[in-house]
């Protein structure tokens, strides 16, 4: 009778081993467990074996069933989870099809690089003024020590509005805006439109200019020159160099303009740089004691820099642009670059 | 400017090689801006800046390079000693414009070609040889930065030169054959009739020297700067001379270019010198400027040593006093530019080199920067219109006013009140923008004709109106157009680009925290660019902000756009600030469950959903918490003249959980008050 058990344990045990389908695990679970199965009908016959032998058949046939109702449950769990498995398979989809985006809005690339400038200078302490794009002359050139008949009006082609308004040709008119409205120390930006009558491949008659300028009683040419470096080497990378060369602009003294290290090149010469290693990118100085005058600032108190930027210059080098004109003709195929 | 290597060599004895001699230059202020190699000579262009007239010569070019390289600057003083007799007189009726006219006759003149030395030399400067005596006058204007002038003395009536204005006299004409108006105020060489040169600009054909002239006379003068600009720019005419005068030429080296040139002349040409006439009404009052070594190094920001400071100035031509802890400088007669503390620390920062300035940071006291709330306002709006998949677009402040005929705005209409610019470059330039619209219709069209399809821009920028203030209102705008291509994609949303637009300015108001707006298609003029049936006005607070709707169909015509186009625009973004909620409050999340209940409504077709929901809310509007339209449909079994409403309404109390009872009651009400007030019938 023990040998029994034991070879229907190791048949139930070899056939659920080979089931193959959750349907054959079933048809086990019945030729053994089942009303009529094997196993079933040795407990039933349990009756028939003599009472002193009772308890170890009794343990014996109960082991065996568990025995068995866990094998069954395990190859049952097995089918189960490769059937949900392979009837979620087939429900697989075309990965490859596209999705379904929402559209991607851009900002302009002068937006992006004058929002990264503005941020630079912010985290300097520096805060954001505004001035009108349709200015005084007083403001856009008189102020700025460049009177009527004065040569320097010629290195900028004016728009003008009437005789004595005109569509500001920098961002400079801001300098003494800003100054007449409040006191040192300061430490402004002033980001905007500025307009020259010029028109070609790399001169648009509209464009975008930063100022930033500095007042206080202690500032030196040497912080200029600290300042800018920074500025640069947050822009273009910490590896790119500036270069300062003395120029003239009639509201600074001295001036300079401000070269960097070809972006292009790193120095070695190229046709961005016309070979020279250098690229010009924005004029500067210390501002010139006549505009503290026009201000109405004691110039032998104030000392401070100043300096002026065209963003789509930078814009240009940042992103390797060859033609200024590109930024205003808003082809969406150029705008959506970057 | 143009310098030849081997010229400025006459004068300073350098060794660099060209190209070491040009960054030389250009790290002292004078930029190079192409070398030319021409013959055995090799020639710089430099841009000189206004401020520096002195080097708008070769002189004063190697003036420079002495005092940057140390090397002594070879003067070549010319000297005339054999001059017999004395020119013409001089009368200066205008002193203020004239301070100082030189002359000296050279009598006895052989006009003819220059020898190939002179000839070859102005034109490797970019100046055409035509005969010696003119060519010598421009080899001692390229040499000296002095422009001089030679008169065929046999033609100055009465021998005599006079010098004042225009005054009566209307015309003249100049040396290239151009008869040119006149102002009163331009100041003339006259002889002792009729004008013989326009002063400082251009002589005068009646007087030119020619191959039959025998004696000249040579003009060597300092005009005022100021008059001389003003009448190249009336005369729209600029030449090497006025380029020179409306500079500032050197007050005290007028007759040593006249010297040189009588010399190089006779040397030349043949002929006697006679001896100088020198009007000097206003005789050079040289200024002295006072500063101290620890001003100079505490500008700069650079230990710059006393004995550098006071050899740069002298290798400039400057003369130096030391006085105690500073020096009184004079400026040579050639540095008109320099007046004041800060000219003179320029000039020892540029010798000293910009390079060899260190970089520090200024220390400074800290302060808070004021809220710019109309940035912040652009940023926020920039920020939702990119987050609605917009791309931003830049476009000129210019227009064309033909483009507002293309908008039918009305004769009186705010926009077309323009400011119009006075030198436009082109027809597109000829006034200021009063709108965004038109450049934005016009980004759809070069897309659209490039091939683009589906586009959404906006451009937040500033538009220009009339004041009664000298200056105009600048006022910033935002303009967004949606171009919308049903076939572009799989992803299909069938629904009217209007209502894409509406939701993305509602997001927009939602994110500039603004409760209180409203669309309105009754109470205000619809924009007569816009859709009559598909627009609305934008009502913020009460007030009319801007405009929203589908292009009309014949102005998309005339703009050759085809397909779904709308567009929106908000004409003051500062007008949106006093309806921003500044501060946010938190609301307590509701504690008690929401019930809801579906309606579905039929309505006429002109009862607006906005009625709908008034209605709907009127019923007890602390309990509906909200109401979804989830339907709009039209047509069968719908009469034609009406439309079915399905909504999903949600009641909840903040007090307590609401009963089943208690809802069915409020949504029968809310049946009953739409069938009465607005004769809905229930949907079955």
């Amino acid at each position: 009778m023990l040998n029994d058990i034991e070879s229907i344990k190791s048949s139930a045990s070899a056939e659920i081993d080979k089931a193959q389908s959750l349907k054959e695990v079933h048809d086990l679970k019945v030729k053994y467990l089942g009303k009529k199965g094997i196993l079933t009908s040795k407990i039933k016959s349990l009756g028939s074996v003599p009472p002193e032998d009772r308890p170890v058949y009794g343990q014996t046939l109960n082991q065996t069933k568990i025995f068995i109702e866990k094998l069954l449950t395990g190859q049952e769990e097995k089918f189960r989870t490769s059937e949900l498995d392979s009837s979620l398979r087939n429900q697989r989809i075309d990965v490859s099809i596209p999705g379904c985006r929402s559209p991607l809005g851009r900002l302009h690339p002068v937006t992006q690089v004058l929002e990264e400038i503005i941020t630079i200078f912010v985290s300097l302490g520096f805060t954001v003024e505004e001035g009108p794009e349709i200015e005084l002359d007083f403001y856009n050139f008189e102020a700025l020590n460049m009177p009527q008949d004065h040569p320097a009006r010629d290195m900028q082609d004016t728009f003008y509005i009437s005789d004595d308004v005109v569509l500001r040709t920098h961002t400079s008119p801001v300098q003494v805006r800003t100054m007449q409205k409040s006191t040192p120390p300061m430490r402004v930006i002033a980001p905007g439109k500025v307009y020259r009558c010029d028109a070609d491949v790399s001169h648009i008659p509209m464009f975008h200019q930063l100022e930033g300028f500095m007042v206080d009683k202690n500032i030196r040419m040497s912080d200029l020159k600290g300042v800018l470096e920074l500025f640069v080497h947050r822009v273009f990378g910490p590896d790119t160099s500036i270069r300062l060369r003395p120029s003239f602009f009639p509201f600074t003294e001295p001036s300079a303009e401000i070269d960097i290290s070809c972006v292009m090149c790193k120095g070695s010469g190229c046709n961005v740089c016309s070979s020279t290693g250098w690229i010009e990118i924005l004029g500067a100085g210390m501002i010139n004691p006549r505009v503290y005058e026009m201000a109405g600032y004691d110039p032998d108190l104030y000392t401070g820099f100043a300096f002026g930027l065209g963003i789509e210059r930078v814009a240009m080098l940042k992103y390797s642009i060859n033609d200024i004109r590109l930024f205003m003709e808003n082809d969406k195929r150029f705008l959506e670059q970057f | 400017m143009k310098a030849s290597y081997n010229w400025l060599k006459e004068f300073v004895d350098f060794s660099e090689p060209p190209k070491e001699l040009a960054h030389v230059l250009t790290m002292a202020g004078f930029e190079v801006e192409a070398i030319e190699q021409i013959n055995d000579d090799t020639i710089f262009d430099i841009g000189i800046t206004p401020n520096r007239p002195d080097c708008l010569s070769i002189r004063g070019i190697a003036r420079e390079l002495s005092a940057i390289l140390e090397i002594p600057f070879n003067a070549l003083h010319p000297e005339i000693t054999d001059s017999k007799g004395t020119g013409p007189t001089v009368d200066i009726s205008n002193s203020d414009l004239c301070s100082r006219y030189s002359s000296r006759l050279v009598t006895g003149v052989r006009p003819g070609p220059s020898p190939q030395w002179l000839s070859k030399r102005l034109e490797s400067h970019g100046i055409r040889s035509t005969s010696n005596i003119v060519d010598i006058t421009n080899y001692v204007l390229l040499e000296f930065g002095q422009p001089l002038h030679a008169f065929d003395f046999d033609k100055l009536a009465g021998k005599k030169i006079v010098v004042k204005k225009a005054g009566s006299k209307k015309k003249f004409s100049t040396l290239d054959d151009v008869e040119r108006p006149l102002h009163k105020d331009m100041l003339l060489i006259w002889d002792a009739e009729k004008p013989v040169a326009i002063a400082g600009v251009m002589g005068g054909k009646n007087t030119e020297v020619s191959g039959s002239t025998t004696n000249i006379l040579l003009e060597s003068a300092f005009f005022k700067p100021a008059s001389i600009r003003r009448t190249s720019k009336a005369l729209n005419l600029s030449t090497e001379s006025s380029y020179r005068f409306e500079r500032g030429v050197d007050f005290n080296g007028v007759t040593m270019a006249l010297d040189r040139a009588a010399h190089l002349i006779a040397d030349i040409a043949g002929g006697t010198v006679s001896g100088m006439t020198d009007n000097c009404p206003e005789p050079f009052r040289p200024q002295k400027i006072s500063l101290t070594f620890k001003k100079i190094q505490s500008y700069i920001g650079a230990d710059i040593g006393e004995a550098f400071v006071i050899n740069t100035l002298i290798n400039l031509g400057f003369k130096t006093d030391k006085a105690g802890e500073g020096i009184t400088v004079t400026p040579p007669s050639f540095r008109n530019d320099v007046s004041g503390d800060v000219d003179i620390i320029e000039e020892i920062a540029r010798i000293y080199g910009y390079d060899n300035i260190p970089s520090t940071l200024p220390i400074m006291q800290m302060s808070a920067a004021p809220v710019h709330r109309s940035r912040s306002l652009i940023q926020t709006v920039r920020k939702s219109f990119t987050g609605s998949g917009f791309t931003e677009v830049i476009n000129y402040s210019f227009m064309n006013t033909e483009s507002l005929d293309i908008l039918q705005l009305p004769k009186d209409d705010m926009r077309r009140k323009v400011i119009y610019v006075r030198n436009p470059l082109r027809k597109e330039e000829e006034a200021m923008r009063t709108t965004l619209v038109p450049a934005l219709l016009n980004n759809i069209s070069l897309n659209l004709n490039r091939g683009e399809r589906s586009m959404r821009f906006f451009e937040v920028s500033k538009v220009f109106l009339p004041s009664e203030e000298k200056l105009p209102h600048e006022v910033v705008q935002v303009a967004a157009v949606y171009h919308k291509d049903m076939d572009s994609s799989i992803w299909q949303y069938s629904h009217d680009g209007f209502y894409d637009m509406k939701g993305i300015l509602e997001n927009l108001l939602q994110e500039l925290k603004i409760k209180d707006y409203r669309f309105d298609h009754e109470n205000y003029a619809l924009e007569p660019y816009l859709h009559p049936g598909k627009a609305c006005s934008i009502i913020v607070s009460g007030e009319r902000i801007g405009s929203l709707g589908t292009i009309h169909p014949g102005v998309a015509d005339m703009l050759g756009i085809k397909g779904n186009l709308n567009v929106l625009e908000v004409f003051d973004l500062d007008r949106l600030i006093g309806a921003m909620q500044m501060k946010t409050v938190f609301a307590p999340l509701p504690r008690y469950p929401y019930a809801e209940r579906d309606v579905a409504v039929v309505v006429g077709d002109d009862v607006m959903v906005s009625s709908v929901r008034n209605e709907m809310l009127s019923v007890h509007s602390d309990i509906i918490e909200s109401i979804n339209l989830f339907d709009v449909y039209k047509g069968k079994p719908i009469p034609k003249d009406k439309k079915s409403l399905a909504f999903s309404i949600r009641f909840r109390s903040a007090e307590r959980t609401l009963t089943d009872t208690e809802v069915d009651e409020l949504h029968a009400l809310i049946i009953t008050r739409l069938k009465e007030n607005l004769n809905a019938e229930l949907r079955s």
